[in-house]
């Protein structure tokens, strides 16, 4: 069976919803790890309170966050999948029908960057990455819907030859830069090399990885087990009003590169709204989280 | 687990603000006035700037930067969706002339304000409340009526709305009427630790 054009709109409609009323489960679990670990007595509440909200959030089918984002996608198609219909037409008509349909209504994030107006739609709108998985037979799409607390706090510098050293200095500079802007407990993604836009895709994608899941790169798994250290020894913690917990995770990742060496550092504030499905050759949809 | 916050009368006297202190955590009890619209803050600013009255009054009350989104009910009143805090800093330019023309007691919303804001609140006696962001189920069932809506021109969350709240919260004092403000405190802090946290990535960088 094909892939069709309308299990693709409906599964970017859904993917969407679902992530605004559920925190997802490994984040739940990040949030009860730090409150177990937590000496602050202000910072403690402040978490359970996360995970009060992120429960009544899903009991109530409410929305967690009253900003619901703009929609942002990264697709990967499988390169034995078969496809029918226009799939990039389908995830735009899977959002405008989100708009038409959802209770309560999705407030008019979307920004004209020239103008500051602001609407549903827009130019580029939805933002969508595209991806090749080799010999599989499904389309994966994944759903991070991307506010103030999971964009605005980015930053990207060029160093030429960097050290680890600089590198992670950069990424404390960028931490520090941040404060308590962007509804710590955050996940932070680090992306280092490749290009200008590789390093900052590496690092997008480097928060969609579960919390809690350790980098197969030993290297790279024993410098996120320091910089979390490092960035939960800044003090700022939940909400930015003090404690041991800045970060639930930090994920670093790289690509090769030329030598001058792009770092890219993002965030996604605690609620980490992210929902991720497979559509198959047989028509089933799996559901990730 | 409510119970065992201090909880305060909304609007709150003054003396009640000068008794709280950063890192306080309270539960609101009464009325809000709520706004998470810069357009909503610089009708504000015109209203002092032109002495008229703003159609909801402040004077000695709060204005917290949370947006609500509400939808009209069949006998005429009006129900909120949902309510969460949106990022003060925002406003950091303009809130200074709304603390002291209107000599309110309480702001607040999230990421806390800045110096002038901070400066502002110890001459006024007025304090910052920080809200959790991402708590919109939470925020929103301590709603128990909508009183006032004004700016119906604007989108829902930018209209200025007076609610009745009860047991709002927990909300942590961020900034106290005495000039301390927890958000620049932790970052002069982490300004300070910042030479020992990069000392100590290079001690695991090299053991590792």
């Amino acid at each position: 069976m094909p892939i069709t054009y309308e299990a693709v709109k409906r599964l970017s409609a859904q993917l969407y919803d679902w992530s605004l009323r559920r925190v997802p489960d490994d984040t739940k679990l990040g949030l009860r790890r730090a409150l177990e670990a937590e000496t602050h007595a202000g910072a403690r509440q402040v978490l359970k309170m996360m995970l009060g909200s992120a429960q009544r959030a899903e009991q109530d089918e409410r929305f967690v966050c009253s900003d619901a984002g703009v929609p942002v996608y990264h697709v990967t198609i499988g390169t034995a999948a078969r496809l029918e219909g226009d799939i990039k037409a389908a995830i735009a008509d899977g959002f405008d029908e989100l708009v038409a349909t959802i209770s309560p209504p999705l407030l008019k994030h979307v920004t004209n960057p020239l103008t500051n107006e602001r609407g549903h739609k827009g130019k580029d709108m939805p933002l969508v990455t595209w991806d090749v998985a080799g010999g599989a037979d499904w389309v994966e799409i994944l759903c991070q819907p991307k506010a103030l607390g999971s964009g605005r706090w980015a930053a990207l510098e060029t160093f030429s030859f960097p050290s680890l050293a600089q590198i992670e200095e950069y990424v404390m500079k960028v931490v520090l830069q941040a404060g308590s802007q962007h509804c710590p407990p955050v996940i932070i993604g680090v992306g280092i090399g490749g290009s200008f836009d590789v390093a900052a895709r590496i690092a997008s994608k480097a928060t969609m990885r579960q919390v809690g899941s350790t980098n197969p790169e030993p290297v790279l798994a024993a410098m996120e087990e320091r910089l979390l250290r490092a960035v939960n020894a800044t003090g700022f913690g939940p909400m930015g009003t003090g404690g041991d917990t800045t970060a639930l995770a930090v994920h670093v990742d790289y690509a090769s590169g030329h030598g001058y060496t792009p770092v890219a550092v993002c965030f996604n504030c605690w609620i980490n709204r992210r929902t991720r499905a497979r559509l198959h050759a047989d028509g089933s949809v799996e559901r990730f989280e | 687990m409510s119970d065992a916050f201090r909880r305060i009368r909304m609007p709150m006297t003054r003396e009640e603000a000068r008794s709280l202190r950063a890192g306080d955590i309270v539960l609101l009890d009464g009325e809000i006035v709520i706004t998470a619209g810069l357009p909503t803050i610089q009708r504000l600013v015109g209203c002092a700037e032109a002495g008229r009255d703003p159609p909801i009054a402040l004077a000695g009350g709060s204005l917290l930067h949370l947006g609500s989104y509400s939808r009209d009910t069949a006998d005429g009143g009006l129900e909120i969706l949902y309510m969460n805090p949106t990022t003060s800093t925002r406003f950091n330019a303009l809130m200074p002339r709304l603390i002291r023309h209107f000599g309110l007691t309480a702001v607040g919303g999230k990421g806390g304000l800045d110096a002038g804001c901070v400066a502002a609140m110890a001459e006024v006696g007025c304090v910052y409340l920080s809200f959790l962001g991402g708590g919109a189920p939470l925020h929103s069932a301590a709603i128990t009526a909508v009183r006032e809506v004004a700016y119906p021109d604007l989108v829902a969350h930018y209209r200025l709305v007076r609610l009745a709240v009860e047991g709002l919260g927990p909300v942590t004092v961020g900034i106290d009427a005495h000039g301390n403000s927890l958000f620049d405190t932790l970052q002069a802090q982490a300004r300070d630790r910042l030479p020992g946290i990069l000392d100590a990535l290079a001690a695991s960088r090299d053991s590792g």
